[in-house]
């Protein structure tokens, strides 16, 4: 862990109060956090120094509706750098209609143990024409 | 001609977090009629392109995106079962509480008890900045390309400069970048960022998107599509310092220069509008200047983050259904002003004798270890005084006064 910088100023993301955190590293290599509100910051910055992880958002073209794209997420975080490589497999994602809100697209993407969930629910057929306030439960 | 309209207790116009909390507030708190009127085919408003996460922290206590957002709150209004009306414009709106409404079944004429404004907001244009140069395609605000590539699966272009440093720009700056867009810089012109620290921390840094403060566009170049913006750096009047140029190759120019309450509706209205939000002039219970009319969300004034447009929302329909059912205290009322360093405090009035009220309010820079306080005008007494380590403009403050308002007040910086 020779690269660490002596001392990283982070923000911390957990919520939009973006805590300014200080993670400092002591001559027995354990990192010392400041700065933090809550209890979260402490376990965040080690992390977000080590090993940040991130969620990621995007939407993919569906077949069967109205409505072009149903936009997607991941369950929880993954490792920074699986970013770009499961954004590559939701590209390869075709799904139809119907689809609800939660369903697994992608289970377990590249074996990071988190999946890939619709965020939105999407009925078959003409819904963006209709009266419903919202694409009730197909 | 004579029209007889129909009637409802509480009229929500707008079906985004801010109004479908409001029909939500309406309704538990006893109105009868409740009706969402929303202009869009489904309810949600601006939270149906927003498919990034890190919504509901506040209101649902975990994390979502806005689409997920928009559906939780859409199904509570379905099961309360409040009356909706999608793909409606409301033409008009009168200070009796008249609305006139093109929906799917024709014109409709609808006399409210109390009617709450929801409208949401509308992005700055390239017109509204001034930018020179020539009028190429490739130039759009963030949130109509955020629309063409979350709605719609359209590319906006291949090479990309950001002008502006709020959140929907530094949103579609990662969202370019997932889709193979190459952007090239945020460019801001005040000393710091005008979004979430968390967002110029995931979208930008995590991408090694430069940042660049002070400096601005003055330049588009291209005849059919942008081929460049020219960039320079400002000075601390904010005016292009000469010699500082640099053109950057481009072929799209997103803008993420600021956001204006949509308030036409309630000018026609003739509802007091602050100067320094573009919003209503509101009262402790979100009321404007027209009685029963309510306000509540980035109609109001900008939010930035959705849970509070949404906790506005409920206030302002509980408050719109009290006042529907006659349960009114029209009593006199003081003002209230922004003092040092702050840029507007929102409610403006308050009911003298009111007590346990909570002042929304922005600073006008970042400021660190300050004390926020709400003093009386004349007597200079301290109703509320709160400390923070760090404020910055970006951040949506509250300060809760729990005394009873007696005079005058201002909210500032406390010296």
């Amino acid at each position: 862990m020779s690269d660490l910088p002596a001392v990283d100023r982070l923000t911390c993301v957990l919520c939009p109060i973006g805590c300014e955190l200080e993670v400092t590293t002591d001559a027995a290599g354990g990192l010392d956090v400041r700065g933090n509100q809550c209890e979260k910051g402490v376990p965040f910055a080690v992390e977000e120094v080590l090993r940040p992880k991130r969620n990621l958002a995007t939407s993919v073209p569906v077949r069967g509706t109205a409505d072009r794209m149903v936009s997607v997420r991941l369950s929880g975080p993954v490792p920074r750098e699986m970013i770009f490589p499961i954004l590559a497999e939701i590209a390869k994602l075709r799904p139809e209609a119907p689809i609800r809100r939660g369903q697994v697209l992608i289970a377990d993407v590249l074996g990071t143990g988190v999946d890939v969930i619709a965020t939105r629910t999407v009925l078959q057929g003409r819904s963006l024409r209709g009266n419903a306030p919202i694409n009730a439960k197909p | 001609m004579v029209e007889s309209p129909e009637t409802r207790d509480v009229v929500v116009i707008g079906g985004g977090p801010a109004g479908l909390a409001a029909a939500l507030g309406a309704r538990r708190a006893g109105a009868g009629s409740v009706l969402v009127i929303e202009r869009e085919p489904r309810l949600g408003g601006i939270l149906n392109q927003c498919v990034h996460d890190g919504f509901g922290l506040f209101l649902y206590k975990e994390t979502i995106s806005g689409p997920e957002y928009a559906e939780r709150l859409a199904e509570d209004v379905v099961r309360e079962r409040i009356e909706v009306e999608t793909g409606a414009m409301v033409l008009d709106l009168a200070p009796d509480r008249v609305l006139r409404i093109n929906s799917r079944a024709g014109y409709r004429l609808i006399k409210a008890g109390a009617v709450v404004l929801a409208m949401g907001c509308r992005e700055r244009t390239r017109d509204m900045v001034g930018i020179p140069g020539t009028r190429p395609a490739g130039v759009l605000t963030a949130g109509s390309a955020q629309h063409m590539v979350n709605l719609q699966n359209l590319r906006v272009g291949n090479e990309a400069v950001i002008l502006g440093s709020g959140d929907i720009g530094l949103i579609m700056a990662r969202r370019l970048v997932f889709e193979g867009v190459k952007v090239k810089g945020v460019f801001e012109i005040l000393p710091w960022a005008n979004g979430l620290e968390r967002n110029v921390r995931q979208c930008l840094m995590d991408f090694g998107i430069p940042l660049v403060l002070r400096s601005t566009v003055v330049d588009i170049r291209g005849r059919d599509r942008v081929e460049s913006v020219v960039v320079a750096g400002v000075d601390d009047g904010l005016t292009p310092i000469p010699g500082t140029e640099r053109v950057i190759p481009c072929d799209t120019l997103l803008l993420s220069v600021g956001l204006i309450p949509e308030n036409e509706l309630s000018k026609r209205a003739g509802v007091e509008i602050s100067p320094l939000t573009g919003g209503a002039v509101v009262d402790e219970t979100l009321m404007t200047s027209v009685p029963g009319v309510f306000s509540c969300g980035n109609v109001l004034h900008i939010h930035d983050v959705a849970d509070w447009a949404s906790f506005e929302g409920f206030a302002a329909g509980e408050n719109a259904a009290r006042f529907a059912a006659g349960r009114t205290g029209a009593g006199r009322s003081a003002r209230v002003s922004a003092g040092p360093d702050v840029r507007y405090a929102l409610p403006q009035t308050v009911s003298l004798g009111a007590s346990g009220v909570a002042w929304s309010f922005r600073v006008t820079r970042p400021l660190r270890d300050v004390r926020i306080a709400v003093k009386g005008r004349s007597s200079g007494k301290v109703y509320a005084r709160k400390k923070y380590g760090r404020i910055l403009p970006s951040e949506l403050q509250k300060i809760e006064v729990r005394k009873a308002v007696a005079e005058d007040l201002e909210v500032g910086v406390d010296e």
